[in-house]
This record gives C-alpha cells, structure tokens and sequence, in this order.
C-alpha cells in the first residue's frame, strides 16, 4: 500500500509538471473550466426568475445539487485523467511497457496522471458547497449520509472509468467512450428526480448517475430513506465489482497488437 | 472540380475506416441532444408557457439545434492546429490547391456525411418520442433559414480555421479551442435559446458572431423575428463572415512567413 501512495505521489508530481510546462495553456483551460461552471449557473438561475420551484426544488437546493456535480465530476476529472490518454496507449502498443513493470497496470492506467487544473477548480467549489450547504439547515447526520454517499459516488465514478478502459482493450477503435461517460454524467447537473419516467428509472438504477450525483444532495436534505441508503451504497459497490471483472476479462483478451 | 471530388470521397473514406469510431460519435450527438430534451421536459413539467415558449416550441428549438449543429458546427478544421505544429502543413503548401478550397472541399464531405446521419436519427427520435413540434409552413421562412444555416456555414468555417492558425505562433493550440467550445456552447444558443437571457446578457449574445451558429438560424425557421430583423440579422451575420474571412486570410498570409515546418 506504502509503495502505491509513494508511486502515486510520484506519479502525480510529474503529471503536475508536464501540465505545467506550458503555461498559457494551462491558463486558458482554466478559465474554459470556469466559464463552463459560470455558464450553467446563469442558465440554472435565469430559470428560477420564472419559477420559486423546479420540481418541488428551491434556488438553493437546485445549486446545491449542480455543486455537488461538480464537485464529484472534478475529483473524478483529477484523479482519473490518465484515462483520456489510454486508448492511444493501447493502439501504439505503448501499453506492453506498463505489463511489464512490477505494478498493477490498472493502477498506472487509472490514476497515473492527475490533473493541476482540476485541483484548483475544486477549491471554490468546496467553498461554495460549505457555503450554499450552510443555508440548508443541515444536520450532523445529514452532513455524515452525504459523505457516505459521496464516498459512493467515486467508487460508481472509478467502476464507469475502468469500464472505459476496458472498452478501450477490447475494441480499440472507440475514442468517444469517456466522453459518453461525460455526456450521461452531466443529467446530474439537475436532480434526476426531474426527468420522466422511464429516463428516471434507467439513469439511477440501470446507469447510476442518479445514485452517484443526486442521492448525496438528496441524503443532506433528508430526502432519502435509510433503505434507499443501503441500496445505493449496494449498488456502488456491485458496479464497482463489475467493472473489476470486466478489467481482468479485458486483459485476457489484450493482444498487443500494434506493439 | 474532380480534385475536389476526390478530397469529399476520400474525407468519407477517412471517417467510414474507423466505423465503430464514427457510430460512437453520432451516439454522442444523439445522447447530447436526447440530454437537452429531456432536462427542457423536465424543466417544463406541467407548465404550459416558460419564458414565452410553449413547449412545442422548446422542443422544436431543441431538436432542431442537432441539424443546425451539424451542418454548422461539423468541420475538420479542428485539426489544423496540429497539422502546423506537426510540420505536415507542408505536404499541403506543395499541392496544386488553395489550402482554404482543400479544407472547403473536406467540409462538404463531413457536413454531408454528419448531416445524412442526423436526418436518419432524427426521424427515429420523432417516431419513438412523437414530440410535439412546430412545422414552418411560409416558404419565406424557410428559404431565410436555410440562407441563415448558410452564413452559419461561413461563419464558423473561418472562425475555426482563425483558431487553427494560433498554430503559427503557439503550440498550445488547444487551449483557445477549449474556450471557444464552451463560449460557443453557451453563445450560440445550443442549450437554450438565447432570448430567455437576461436582457443586458441577451444584448452581449446577440452582439457576438456565436448568435448565428445556431439561435439565429432557428429563431427563423421558428418565425419568431419579423422580415425586417431578419434582414438585419443576415446583414450583421455578413458583415461577421466578411472580416472573419479577411482576418484568416490575413493571419494565414502572415503565418506562412513565420512557419518553419518544425517537426517534420
């Protein structure tokens, strides 16, 4: 364990210092992950200056749940940005060498380049969730369900990025997987509770959006009963078994074909 | 003409050798404009009216931003960027053809090929959803949007190709496209039509090229701006092409004497 938090922390230094050797770069996407933010934001609030209420949800819990989006969406961005680079490692072949070495290569393919930019983007949104989350009248539980379940959505968050890459080994010429995960993802901007039937159901249970962006937003305001609880975190967990066997089941089938 | 003919056959070529690939990513603009749909729906509910729009109307914008988008928004200009900092430019100054007409003629063949799977799609969204939308019916109208669809087509063609020529003097040709993804995202109206904006936000939107990627094309069709802001419309929309236009080719004829082939 001592080996893999050292070789992440190595891992991660480097990852910082090759984003950072273009500056500008660097910058410019920053302020693309702003305005993005920003963007939707306005739109969420040119919304409630017609409405008090967005099914049955006020202002502040609407934002509440769009940062807890972003929120989830930028750990996962951080910790998992290796996964963007992956399939053109597998079409080179350039995958052999991560084989090879003495560590587990899902380690290195996962969470072997975490990204500055998205460290930075999460400090404001971490105030504004404390900040927004303190207007709701939460309680201590309330605050320790939400954790939980926030927990959860990174182990749902890790199961979707090692199923992208295992698509990847599998059938080398999808490029736009991660950005379908993206797509799906971005329903959890609103509470999935808005959508109709039969969307609503598919999205929290058949793909776990819901359960990974709005069950924690939910459990905060005491939305969510203690069953519904134990069936999310049920459902993190199974998603992330499956995606482990679905990894080992794609490396069986790697062919190294390019190399 | 035949050149060109063999640049659309081969651009198809190009994009049907990785078919999984391209499945992939109309599954994508399916997904996003399923994703706006339905968030609009939901953001409607029982509501008959919000902002001025029914919800035949929204949703008729809504669809319809996945046939403008394509047709506006689908180009291979993107990767220009990495072609001058590759140094493979050069392989295109030696050919016997503008290198504008060259990635004119790719256009066409991406548009078309994008577009014949957009109409595929949306005619299997409108059989499964029956969505209830706003069909134009005054020829006027409709001749109007496809001229604004049309200045669209320019309009972004040198926008993207401007943003592509950044290559001449910065490798990190990235990060202004990633910008101008998600400004034009918002700008261009593909989420919502512009007009439920804040007026003094609406009065910057508006003022910006983005407005007639995709809004101003659909506010037509929609019939919803009178003959005359129409025409005023097309007229600032021309305007926007033309020093587009002018600005690409000044920064192309610039950048040709700074270009050294680095990396070849």
């Amino acid at each position: 364990m001592r080996k893999y938090v050292h070789l992440w922390i190595k891992l991660t230094m480097n990852s910082f210092m090759t984003a950072l050797t273009s500056r500008f770069g660097a910058v410019l996407f920053l302020i693309g992950k702003m305005l993005r933010f920003v963007f939707f934001l306005i739109f969420l609030l040119t919304l409630f200056t017609q409405t008090r209420f967005l099914a049955s949800y006020s202002q502040t819990q609407m934002l509440f749940f769009f940062l807890t989006f972003n929120f989830v969406d930028t750990v996962t961005q951080l910790l998992f940005r290796e996964v963007y680079r992956f399939r053109p490692m597998v079409v080179s072949g350039d995958f052999d060498l991560v084989l090879v070495k003495p560590i587990s290569p899902l380690f290195r393919v996962l969470v072997g380049g975490a990204d500055p930019l998205d460290l930075l983007m999460l400090i404001p949104y971490v105030v504004a969730l404390v900040y927004v989350g303190n207007h709701l009248g939460t309680t201590a539980p309330g605050v320790a369900l939400y954790l939980l379940l926030l927990i959860n959505s990174f182990a749902i968050a890790t199961g979707f990025h090692i199923f992208v890459l295992s698509l990847a080994i599998l059938t080398t010429e999808i490029d736009h997987t991660i950005m379908i995960y993206r797509d799906l993802t971005s329903m959890g901007r609103v509470p999935v509770d808005m959508y109709r039937e039969p969307l609503r159901s598919i999205i929290t249970f058949a793909i776990p959006v819901g359960v990974m962006m709005t069950f924690p937003a939910k459990a905060i305001l005491g939305l969510l009963s203690p069953w519904v609880v134990v069936a999310s975190c049920g459902i993190g967990i199974t998603f992330f078994w499956l995606a482990l066997r679905m990894w080992r089941f794609s490396l069986s089938r790697y062919a190294s074909a390019s190399s | 003409m035949n050149a060109y003919l063999q640049i659309i056959k081969g651009t198809w070529a190009e994009h049907l050798m990785y078919r999984l690939n391209f499945l992939m990513w109309r599954v994508r603009m399916v997904m996003q404009l399923l994703i706006t749909y339905f968030l609009w729906l939901a953001i409607f509910g029982t509501r008959d009216q919000f902002f001025g729009y029914t919800q035949s109307m929204i949703l008729t914008y809504v669809l319809l931003t996945g046939v403008v988008r394509t047709v506006v928004l689908g180009t291979t200009t993107i990767e220009i960027g990495d072609l001058i900092n590759q140094g493979n430019l050069s392989n295109y100054l030696v050919k016997p053809m503008h290198f504008f007409a060259y990635y004119w003629a790719r256009d066409v063949a991406d548009k078309a090929l994008n577009l014949l799977f957009a109409i595929g799609e949306l005619t299997i969204l409108f059989l499964i959803l029956r969505p209830p939308i706003f069909i134009q019916t005054n020829p006027l109208y409709i001749g109007l949007s496809v001229l604004a669809v049309g200045m669209g087509v320019f309009l972004y063609y040198y926008f993207s190709m401007i943003l592509g020529f950044f290559g001449f003097w910065t490798p990190d040709v990235w990060g202004p496209r990633f910008i101008s993804f998600v400004v034009m995202e918002f700008f261009a109206g593909s989420l919502f039509p512009l007009d439920i904006l804040p007026k003094p936000l609406f009065a910057i939107a508006v003022g910006l090229p983005f407005s007639y990627f995709i809004y101003f094309p659909i506010k037509v069709y929609m019939g919803q701006l009178s003959i005359a802001f129409v025409l005023q419309g097309l007229t600032i929309g021309l305007v926007w092409v033309g020093g587009l236009a002018y600005l690409a080719l000044a920064l192309w004829n610039r950048g040709l004497k700074v270009y050294t082939a680095e990396g070849k």
